[in-house]
């Protein structure tokens, strides 16, 4: 609470300072982890200037006119990433608040979510206040399966713009209760992905000004489809495959290797069978700690120390948790899930590298994102303790060097109906936040 | 609230209130006749002696260096110096820290069996989708014992499940409480002389579901019309039948029995406990009243998103709520989530329990209290580790009507005991040993004691690690 307040006097300040938008802060005493990863810089200065680390360092001279915060030897790291959510794409579970799937119309792979992200969610302060300073969105589904569409790249800043990198991924679902869209078997949605990719193959071989006037007769998709699969087959973006089995795991290696592709992994409860080829194929896994249950005939090999495994064999590891929390408690159940790993083999250090250099790198954002180095935007978190506990919670976040407010929606409902309230003879409804 | 005894004692009223009404409302019962009977034994068990370990006794209190015997099934002592005899097992714990079993009073495990498949899809074991009255079925009916997740939830320390019908319906059936042993049949695993329950739905799943069918009900008012309707002819129902057992006459001709209002009859009774799925204040402010109209008593909401804001009301009534830390925003009724709901209802005085409804959560219950505790400390709420326990044991004991058994470490009670490895609302921590009736089911350290299910045999997951 405190904090809070605390936290949006600095605001204040900060709002004011911005305005210039050449405000300087040094968060000083920092517990730091410049490279997540590597061990922690102690008593660490980090300056912030035009929202970029201008340096870190346990010696750093403050210029004149500089805000200081002192971290009080707390630990301070990178803000989180998470390597699949839907925010900026879903409020509520009704459905003219969700944006991430296409159940008809003609757009397959280029169904891209983009358009649709709104920097108004309230799910998104609450990303934020749980220390989620940048997050992939993706599609689920399009009308033209096995793919999903076009992921983007958030920033969850306070900004109007929250768009990081569009077009950051390709998605495309296979295996489990999918293949019911593909006539009944899995072995359809590979073939399927195998054809539409060789036709995106001879698409890529023709010259821009003559793809206009091609005629779609030769090809199984429309113009538009092809082109957003251009970057694929190309390797500058990657296939993202939402695969658990074992099989379509080493499918989708075959296809790597077949097609030249960047892939990555989704899911994959099985990947730890498969650890070696994916660590010789340089191909990450995104996955979610806490499965251990054979909760489908897919994940018949689902354990507890799949992201320990990996990560051992030299699997690039990154996390996302599919289900109740994937969007709204994006930040909170990435720790939560970070923590589990790590009480199932993964080492902390790794946990954090997980949770941002590793996801930084497999969606393409580490040129400017995912480690406390000069240079890179200052998303920055100071904690309350150790992150991975889930008793703890952010002191203080700042999100391309600024300032954000930790206040939420439910930390307002929290406030209007607390305890402490028991007294007030008004109604609820008069009793106003920010009072 | 209430003392050991007069639970035990409104048991045996309860029980003998069976005997004496024809169409028996409990299950699980030998003395009874009540069909479907438990046959659970214990497992074999050793008495065994812990020492030197943090206890939160599940009754508020935090114990150093202090030591649990347990003996004959039942916790013979606890404190400090203890002695055990010369056969006992001796377990070390030092820097360990011991709590009571957990108890997960909402849980789909068994009649929502992994692995899910399409055809779970179509027509599950967890909901009896065919009319929003189906107080006829029974959740005992649908477990598949063979469900890997049992013995996942059980590695997280969980040793008491009620099993619940699914939310589809106004009223969904019977649930049934059940031990977390490995077993071959779901009589091996009902909990002895355990009041059964009913499962009722609030809010949106009942009118959705069936106000899309085109079918009453199609809206909250349709709802608890649909309550109130089903409730009148269980009174009418319950009278035919005490006019019946009061002639005591041999030629007498029975009144037709009725599954479904034999249920609701039970209810009116007080035979059968009723748990509600309620997300919304006002929805469950409204079920307390129709309780009120019909003379029954309401154990606890279920998924009480918004019970924190009515605190007051149901500490008042003595209704406890079932929630979980932080879901929310999934549908409408579900926005107005509160991740101090847990700490907001506590402080309040209201008596408040966590609850899973996916084994994901029940495999790590003290998690998700640590995230209560957490966001109640950032609301300056400070809610202490011994007190947070009671949200997963002493309070959903309560709820289901057993605290004079199970729910906290006293002397006399059920050894259902876990031995943490360190602080359980850390992260890091692991269940070491898990005791039901003093039987060891659980060891992390011993493959022998580390059950598996039929469906797992010769699958991957049961390969060693690479």
């Amino acid at each position: 609470m405190k904090s809070t307040v605390h936290a949006l006097a600095l605001l204040a300040l900060g709002f004011i300072a911005s305005l210039s938008n050449a405000q300087t802060i040094a968060v000083i005493h920092a517990k730091a982890y410049v490279v997540p990863g590597l061990p922690a810089m102690e008593d660490a200065t980090v300056l912030i200037k035009d929202g970029r680390i201008a340096s870190i360092g346990p010696g750093i001279d403050l210029p004149a006119n500089v805000r200081v915060i002192d971290a009080h030897g707390k630990i301070v790291t990178p803000g989180l990433m998470s390597s699949g959510t839907e925010l900026g794409l879903v409020e509520s579970g009704s459905e003219d608040t969700t944006d991430h799937a296409v159940t008809t119309g003609s757009l397959g792979p280029a169904f891209d979510v983009q358009y649709a992200l709104n920097p108004n969610s309230t799910l998104i302060p609450l990303a934020r206040a749980d220390g989620l300073t940048r997050a992939i969105t993706f599609p689920s589904s399009t009308a033209i399966p096995p793919f999903s569409g076009l992921g983007a790249v958030l920033r969850l800043s306070e900004a109007e713009d929250i768009l990081d990198r569009s077009q950051a991924a390709m998605f495309a679902t296979i295996g489990g209760f999918s293949t019911s869209r593909a006539g009944g078997s899995r072995s359809a949605q590979w073939l399927l992905l195998r054809e539409v990719l060789d036709e995106a193959q001879r698409f890529a071989t023709i010259a821009k000004d003559e793809r206009a006037t091609l005629s779609e007769r030769n090809y199984s998709l429309n113009r538009v489809n092809l082109l957003a699969l251009v970057p694929v087959i190309q390797g500058k973006i990657p296939l993202a495959l939402g695969v658990h089995r074992e099989s379509d795991i080493r499918q989708a290696i075959n296809l790597a290797r077949d097609f030249k592709l960047k892939i990555v992994i989704c899911g994959g409860d099985e990947a730890w069978r498969v650890a070696p080829a994916l660590a010789g194929q340089k191909i990450p896994v995104v996955l979610n700690p806490f499965d251990d249950t054979p909760s489908t005939f897919d994940q018949i090999g689902a354990r507890l120390d799949n992201a320990a495994i990996l990560q051992r064999a030299g699997v690039k590891i990154s996390f996302s948790v599919p289900g109740v929390h994937l969007s709204h408690n994006a930040g909170s159940v990435i720790r939560e899930v970070a923590g589990v790993a790590v009480a199932n083999g993964l080492t902390w250090d790794q946990a954090l590298r997980a949770l941002t250099v590793n996801a930084s790198e497999t969606w393409g954002i580490d040129d400017h994102y995912g480690t406390l180095e000069p240079g890179k935007d200052a998303d920055l978190v100071i904690w309350d303790g150790d992150p991975l506990e889930p008793i703890n919670a952010p002191e203080m976040v700042l999100i391309r060097g600024k300032l954000v407010s930790l206040r939420t929606r439910q930390s307002e409902l929290q406030e209007r109906y607390s305890p402490k309230q028991k007294d007030n003879p008004w109604p609820p409804q008069y009793r106003l936040p920010h009072e | 609230m209430k003392a050991p005894g007069s639970t035990r004692a409104r048991l045996v009223r309860a029980v003998i209130a069976l005997i004496c009404i024809v169409p028996a409302a409990g299950q699980g019962n030998k003395t009874t006749g009540a069909p479907y009977p438990t046959t659970y034994k214990p497992l074999p068990r050793a008495d065994t002696l812990i020492t030197n370990a943090t206890i939160l006794d599940g009754r508020g209190n935090r114990l150093e260096n202090a030591c649990i015997l347990l003996r004959d099934g039942k916790i013979a002592a606890i404190g400090a110096d203890i002695k055990a005899s010369a056969n006992a097992v001796v377990i070390d714990g030092r820097s360990r820290w011991v709590t009571p079993g957990l108890v997960d009073v909402h849980s789909h495990l068994g009649d929502f069996a992994a692995p899910f498949t399409p055809a779970d899809l179509r027509t599950s074991d967890v909901n009896e989708t065919t009319d929003p009255n189906t107080a006829q079925v029974w959740a005992l009916h649908s477990i598949n014992v063979q469900d890997p997740q049992f013995a996942r939830v059980r590695s997280g320390g969980v040793t008491t499940l009620q099993i619940l019908p699914g939310s589809t319906n106004l009223f969904g059936g019977r649930g049934v409480v059940v031990k977390n042993i490995p077993a071959t049949t779901v009589q091996e695993m009902e909990f002895p002389d355990a009041l059964p329950s009913l499962k009722m739905a609030c809010g949106e799943n009942p009118k959705s579901n069936y106000g899309e069918k085109g079918r009453s009900p199609a809206s909250r008012m349709g709802n608890v019309a649909g309550y109130r309707e089903a409730l009148i002819k269980a009174q009418e129902y319950r009278r035919k039948w005490d006019q019946y057992n009061r002639k005591h006459e041999a030629d007498a001709e029975p009144p037709a029995r009725d599954l479904k209002l034999e249920t609701l009859a039970a209810v009116l009774h007080g035979e059968i406990l009723v748990h509600i799925h309620c997300y919304r204040a006002d929805d469950m402010a409204v079920m307390l009243d129709l309780a009120d109209e019909f003379g029954f008593k309401i154990a606890a909401f279920h998924h009480a998103v918004e019970a924190y804001k009515i605190a007051g009301l149901l500490g008042e009534r003595g209704v406890c709520a079932a929630v979980w830390p932080d879901w929310w925003g999934y549908k409408m009724e579900a926005y107005d989530g509160n991740r101090a709901n847990a700490a907001d209802l506590d402080a309040a005085g209201a008596c408040v329990m966590l609850h899973s409804d996916t084994p994901v959560d029940a495999e790590r219950f003290p998690l998700d209290a640590a995230i209560a505790m957490g966001a109640g400390r950032r609301a300056g709420l400070n809610i202490s580790e011994e007190r947070a326990i009671q949200w997963l044991t002493w309070n959903p004991a309560k709820a289901l009507g057993l605290a004079d058994r199970i729910g906290s470490l006293e002397t006399g009670k059920n050894a259902d005991v876990v031995v943490w490895s360190g602080d359980p609302f850390s992260v890091y921590s692991k269940t070491d040993l898990v005791f039901i009736d003093g039987a060891l089911v659980y060891d992390r350290h011993d493959p022998k004691h580390q059950p598996l299910s039929d469906f797992e045999l010769g699958q991957p997951a049961s390969e060693v690690q690479p």
